[in-house]
């Protein structure tokens, strides 16, 4: 039975179902892709969390240890909110600046990107219908006119050059 | 403490309102991607040789005249200064592609051309802070027949020394991939950023102050005012944020003498004019380890560094820089100016 609708599913269509069959494994792959790249942004963003609440569980151990026993005065009270700020802020500024957490906030930010770009390419291929220029399109446009502009300023300065060789020979 | 914390809330929401860049300045020339600020003297006499203040591209520039008791600005005015400022605008979708070549090249060269042909001199002193320090010590290394002098106020230089949670985190960034998939380093990106900097002493603690001070005025206009400038941040061009974290951070070519603008190698060792490097010892974006080899690097014989006891900002928009540190960054200033 499988194998017989894996043959169906090779012969070729007509009319209006021709299009979406044509592109129905790309669309598929693009989904699949897309299930992938959540997954690794899961992963990466379950990793990133977790060194976050392992500061934070040691944050609130030391700002234990460090704040006063007793809850009697006002004074009581504004040298907790002190030993908790100076706690939290020590441990988490450890963390910040640990080769550990730079690289589990790169790899999250990558994933975050190659999720973007899995929407944008799923996106880019569902608009064509509206006939309007991709991004990448645009993009090849933006980086023309950087090149033009460049090269304008480039003729400009030779231009510039050229005017005033031209009138220090004049003057001598 | 109820009534106190319904006025800091209702006061938080006026952090808009609050007027900052105050002294009073013209538009000497103005482009889509900056404008050229300047301003108004305060003395009958000023020194002939300008002052060209270059501004970062992370928040906005008026940080440098916040309020008129912590004005950078002001105070090079009050001094006798002639200042100019580079305020750099919001780049859009379309800068994409804009580099330090760009920055650099074009735009802070046009600059100078306009301040000397203003002020009918040949030269200028070069006054960078932050990023834009960086941006004023690679111009010089390719146009140092127009510098006199070059004052800059935390230079990043030597990114592999940056003991700071930013030069960390710049560490594994992916920026080719950035550029490729969203363009500009968009303004959400830099504000979780700025949330792992000092995270509770100033994210948390600070409000805990205001609320405490909610009464004082003159607290309360202060503390909106920085409050104002933190969240006033524009989006960064994709290219030259490519370009920091890549070129300047991972593979730290500045200081290798190997960071290209265009097709020009910066050559950190080709500047002889005099320099004053301004660098503060809590610096927590650009500490001083970063900033301080400039000094080494170039081959100036007047060169200067001057390290003050305060942070990134307070550096230049407090109490403080305007005791400690405008006084003395003024006097090495006048010394060299004509």
């Amino acid at each position: 039975m499988y194998n017989f609708w894996a043959e169906v599913l090779k012969m070729p269509t007509i009319g209006p179902m021709y299009a979406f069959s044509k592109d129905l494994g790309a669309y598929a792959n693009d989904f699949m892709n897309l299930g992938k790249i959540m997954c690794e942004l899961k992963i990466r963003n379950d990793n990133y969390w977790a060194l976050v609440n392992a500061a934070y569980a040691r944050a609130i151990k030391d700002t234990a240890e460090r704040a006063p026993k007793q809850f009697l005065t006002k004074d009581d009270f504004e040298n907790y909110r002190r030993a908790a700020i100076e706690a939290f802020e020590d441990v988490f500024t450890d963390l910040f600046s640990s080769s550990e957490f730079s690289a589990a906030y790169g790899n999250l930010f990558s994933a975050q990107l190659d999720f973007s770009r899995a929407l944008q390419g799923i996106a880019e291929k569902n608009l064509k219908v509206l006939n309007m220029p991709t991004r990448g399109e645009v993009d090849e446009m933006l980086k023309d006119i950087h090149e033009l502009k460049k090269n304008v300023r480039e003729l400009k300065k030779s231009i510039e050059m050229i005017k005033n060789d031209r009138s220090r020979s004049a003057t001598t | 403490m109820c009534r106190k914390l319904e006025k800091a809330r209702s006061v938080l929401h006026t952090a808009g309102d609050i007027e900052v860049g105050q002294t009073p300045c013209e538009i000497l020339h103005e482009t889509r991607a900056y404008r050229l600020l300047h301003y108004q003297q305060m003395v009958s006499k000023t020194d002939k040789t300008p002052i060209l203040v270059v501004y970062a591209l992370i928040n906005k520039s008026y940080v440098l005249d916040l309020q008129p008791d912590k004005s950078w600005v002001r105070s090079l005015l009050s001094q006798g200064f002639d200042v100019y400022l580079l305020d750099w605008k919001t780049p859009t979708t379309a800068d994409k592609y804009v580099s330090f070549d760009d920055y650099v090249n074009e735009y802070l060269n046009d600059c100078v051309d306009i301040v000397l042909k203003k002020t009918k001199t040949d030269k200028l002193t070069l006054h960078g802070y932050c990023m834009g320090a960086s941006m004023s010590v690679m111009y010089t290394t390719l146009y140092q027949e127009k510098v006199r002098n070059l004052a800059v106020i935390a230079p990043v230089i030597d990114a592999e020394k940056d003991t700071t949670v930013i030069g960390n985190l710049a560490k594994n960034m992916d920026v080719n991939k950035m550029l490729y998939v969203i363009g500009n380093l968009p303004v959400e990106q830099l504000y979780s950023c700025y949330s792992v900097l000092k995270p509770f002493k100033q994210g948390v603690n600070k409000y805990f102050n205001l609320v405490q001070n909610i009464d004082n005025d003159q607290f309360v206009g202060n503390f909106l005012r920085i409050e104002k400038w933190l969240y006033d941040t524009p989006p960064i061009a994709g290219e030259t944020f490519r370009q920091w974290i890549l070129d300047i951070y991972q593979k730290n070519l500045l200081v290798k003498n190997e960071f290209k603008l265009g097709d020009e190698l910066i050559d950190l060792t080709k500047i002889k004019v005099p320099l004053l490097n301004i660098v503060a010892d809590e610096d927590h974006l650009v500490s001083q380890q970063c900033s301080a080899p400039l000094n080494d690097m170039v081959s100036s014989t007047d060169k200067r560094l001057m390290r003050f006891h305060t942070g990134h900002v307070g550096l230049i928009a407090s109490l403080y820089s305007q005791n400690n540190v405008l006084p003395k960054v003024g006097q090495w200033l006048k010394a060299r100016s004509q």
